[in-house]
C-alpha cells in the first residue's frame, strides 16, 4: 500500500496505488468524483478491491489519464 | 413496537469495543485498526471492533487447519447434530438478532426476521443432508471388481459475504460446509461487523458444549489490505465463496482462477419481471412492488427493470405510481413495525442511487415518481430515499448496470413473448428472473431452454427472494455459483472415483496386456 504523508503538514496523499477501500475511506469525496469519469469504488454498497490504478485501467483510462485523476484528487483533498 | 437497541447489544455479547478475531470459542486481542459500526437508520456508531493483522489472518488459517484433520474424522450425521444444534440457538436469539441485523444494516425488522429464518432454515436442511451426502455405485467392466464414486471433505472454505445479508449468507456456507467435513473462515462486511461477532458468540455455547475443536467456525474481521488479494490467493483455501459486486467477482474469480481453486460467486443481478397481456397485474403489481422497494432496493434479488406489453403498459404504469405513492408514507426507521421502507447503507449508496436517477433522465428517460434524498425529521442520518420509478430503454448505460438502490426502470415491449424475453437476457447479469402470465404457453417458453437466460426463472412469483431448499445463484455476469438448497452442497466437497479389485486377477482396464 503506498499511502504517501506529507512530512511538513502530515497530511495523506493519493497516489495511484491507493487501496479503493483506503480511498472511500480517508477521501470520501474521491467517489463522486471517480463517479463523474465512469469509475466505481463502491459496487453493492462495499467498496471495490484493488488500487485505483486498477480500477482505471479496467476502465480502459490511460496512464496519461490515471496521473490526471490522482493530481486532481489531491488538489480536492486540500479543499476537503 | 419500541426496540431497546441496548438491550439487545448486551443480549447479544456486543461491548462498546470488541475483539473481532475467533477461531470458534476463543477470542483474541488483535493490533490491526480499530474500526466502528454505525447504524444507516440514525448515523449513530453502534460500537467499535478491533481488525486483524496479517499475523491474526496466519494463526487463523494454521488453527484451521488443524481443527479440519480432527472435523474431516467426524461422521457427517454427528457433524449435522451440531448444526442442528446452532438451529435451535439462533431460534433462542432471534429476535435479538433480528433487531441488531436491522439496526446495523437497516432493513425492516421484519425483513431482518427474516433473514435469520433463513439461518434457521438452512440449519435445519443440513441436518437433513448430513445423511444424504451420497455417491453412486457404477458397474465396472473387469470381474470381481467394485467401481463407486463417493465425496469427500475438501478443506477451509473462505467466506466473504456482503453487507445486504450480513449473516445469512454465512449460514448458507457454512451450515453446508460443516457437515460437508469442512471448516470455514468467515470475512464478513466491513459495513456489517456486529452482526457477524453475534452469530459467532451465538453459536459458540454448541461449540462448547459439544467440544468441537477451535478451528471449525472461525472469523476474522480485517481490512481488504489485510485480508484481500491475499486471501482469495491462498492456496491452503482450497474453495472461496465469494458474494458481492461483478467487480469484485471478476477479480476474485481471475486469482482463484490462476490457482485452479474452486469458487461459489455470487454477483450483481439485473433481475426483471415480465408482465404480459394476460397477466394478472393485481397480483404482479403487488409482488412487484417488494420486490424493487423490499430491503430499500439492496437485494441481489431485487427488481431493476420491469417489461411489460404495451396493451397493458399504462395500466401498470399508473398501478405502479399509486402504489408509490402509497409506499412513500412507509419510509421511516426500520425498527418501527409501521414502516416498510428502511434506509440505504450509507451515503455512498445514497450517491449512487441520485447518479442512477440522473444518468437515466441524462439519457433521455422519464422520471415518473421519486428519485429524491429525504430530508427532515427521522431522515437525519441522510441515508433515506424516496424510491424512484423511471421510464427507460433497455439499451440506456445506465439501465445495463445494478445500482444497489430503489429505483426501477419501466420498459416497454410489443411483439409476443419472445420479444420480452430477448430485453430481459439483454443485460450482463443473469440471476432472478420472472413473467407475470396466466397464459400456459408464455409460462412454459419462458422456463424452457429458449426462455430466461437466468438462474433462477420464476413463473407468478417476483424476482426477490428465494426459498432455501432450491440451489441460489445465477448466470453470466452473476458468477455462476449455486448456495442453499438442491445439491449444492456438492461444491463444498471432493468427488472421488475409486476402484476395488475383491478379485485374485489382475485384470487391466480397456483388455490392456501388459505382461513382464
Amino acid at each position: 500500500m503506498l499511502i504517501l504523508y506529507s512530512i511538513k503538514t502530515f497530511k495523506m496523499l493519493i497516489d495511484k496505488k491507493i487501496l479503493i477501500e483506503d480511498l472511500v475511506d480517508n477521501f470520501p469525496f474521491s467517489v463522486n468524483y471517480l463517479s463523474s469519469q465512469g469509475i466505481k469504488c463502491i459496487a453493492c454498497g462495499e467498496p471495490i478491491w484493488g488500487t485505483l490504478e486498477e480500477a482505471c485501467l479496467e476502465k480502459n483510462f490511460t496512464s496519461k489519464d490515471i496521473q490526471e485523476f490522482v493530481r486532481e484528487l489531491n488538489t480536492l483533498s486540500k479543499n476537503n | 413496537m419500541s426496540i431497546d437497541i441496548n438491550k439487545v447489544l448486551k443480549t447479544l455479547g456486543i461491548s462498546d469495543v470488541n475483539k473481532g478475531v475467533s477461531t470458534g470459542q476463543e477470542w483474541f486481542e488483535t493490533k490491526g485498526a480499530i474500526t466502528s459500526s454505525s447504524s444507516p437508520i440514525d448515523g449513530k456508531e453502534i460500537a467499535k471492533v478491533k481488525n486483524a493483522t496479517l499475523d491474526d489472518y496466519e494463526m487463523v488459517i494454521k488453527k484451521a487447519q488443524e481443527a479440519f484433520k480432527v472435523w474431516r474424522l467426524v461422521p457427517a450425521p454427528e457433524r449435522g447434530e451440531i448444526v442442528r444444534q446452532i438451529g435451535l440457538e439462533l431460534r433462542k436469539y432471534k429476535d435479538d438478532l433480528s433487531a441488531l441485523v436491522s439496526y446495523e444494516m437497516g432493513k425492516i425488522f421484519q425483513e431482518g426476521k427474516g433473514e435469520v429464518q433463513e439461518m434457521i432454515d438452512i440449519c435445519d436442511f443440513a441436518v437433513g443432508q448430513s445423511r444424504l451426502i451420497n455417491g453412486v455405485s457404477l458397474q465396472s467392466e473387469r470381474r470381481e471388481h467394485r467401481l463407486f464414486e463417493q465425496y469427500q471433505p475438501l478443506g477451509v472454505v473462505g467466506i466473504v459475504t456482503s453487507f445486504n445479508f450480513p449473516v445469512a449468507v454465512w449460514a448458507w456456507n457454512s451450515a453446508l460446509a460443516a457437515i460437508a467435513g469442512d471448516v470455514v473462515i468467515w470475512k464478513p462486511s466491513s459495513k456489517t461487523p456486529l452482526t457477524a461477532l453475534a452469530t459467532q458468540k451465538i453459536i459458540s455455547s454448541v461449540l462448547k458444549k459439544n467440544n468441537v475443536p477451535e478451528g471449525v467456525f472461525n472469523l476474522v474481521v480485517a481490512k481488504s489490505s489485510v485480508m484481500g488479494d491475499n486471501f482469495i490467493a491462498d492456496r491452503r483455501i482450497p474453495l472461496m465463496s465469494v458474494t458481492g459486486s461483478t467487480a469484485v467477482g471478476k477479480r476474485v474469480g481471475g486469482i482463484v482462477g490462476k490457482r485452479l481453486g474452486k469458487t461459489i460467486l455470487e454477483l450483481g443481478g439485473n433481475n426483471a419481471v415480465i408482465i404480459t397481456p394476460n397477466a394478472d397485474i393485481p397480483m404482479a403489481i403487488a409482488s412487484t412492488v417488494f420486490g424493487t422497494v423490499g430491503t430499500a432496493g439492496q437485494r441481489c434479488t431485487s427488481t431493476r427493470r420491469i417489461i411489460i406489453h404495451e396493451s397493458v403498459y399504462d395500466q401498470v404504469k399508473n398501478s405502479m405510481v399509486k402504489a408509490y405513492k402509497s409506499v412513500a408514507s412507509k419510509i421511516g426507521s426500520p425498527l418501527d413495525e409501521k414502516f416498510l421502507v428502511g434506509p440505504l447503507i450509507d451515503e455512498h449508496s445514497v450517491n449512487a442511487f441520485t447518479h442512477a436517477v440522473n444518468s437515466v433522465e441524462k439519457e433521455g428517460g422519464k422520471i415518473l415518481f421519486g428519485g429524491e434524498v429525504l430530508e427532515g425529521k427521522g431522515f437525519e442520518s441522510g441515508n433515506y430515499v424516496m424510491p424512484c420509478i423511471a421510464e427507460a430503454k433497455n439499451e440506456y448505460e445506465i439501465v445495463q448496470e445494478e445500482t444497489f438502490a430503489p429505483i426501477v426502470y419501466l420498459i416497454k415491449y410489443t411483439g409476443d413473448i419472445y420479444d420480452a424475453i430477448a430485453i430481459q437476457n439483454n443485460v450482463p447479469q443473469g440471476l432472478s428472473s420472472c413473467v407475470f402470465t396466466l397464459n400456459m404457453r408464455e409460462a412454459e417458453i419462458f422456463v424452457s431452454s429458449a426462455g430466461s437466460d437466468c438462474g433462477i426463472a420464476n413463473v407468478n412469483v417476483g424476482t426477490s427472494g428465494a426459498e432455501i431448499g432450491g440451489a441460489f445463484g445465477g448466470e453470466k455476469d452473476t458468477g455462476g455459483g449455486r448456495e442453499s438448497g438442491s445439491d449444492s452442497w456438492k461444491i463444498y466437497m471432493r468427488r472421488q472415483t475409486s476402484t476395488v479389485n475383491y478379485g485374485t486377477e489382475l485384470p487391466l482396464a480397456q483388455g490392456i496386456n501388459f505382461e513382464f
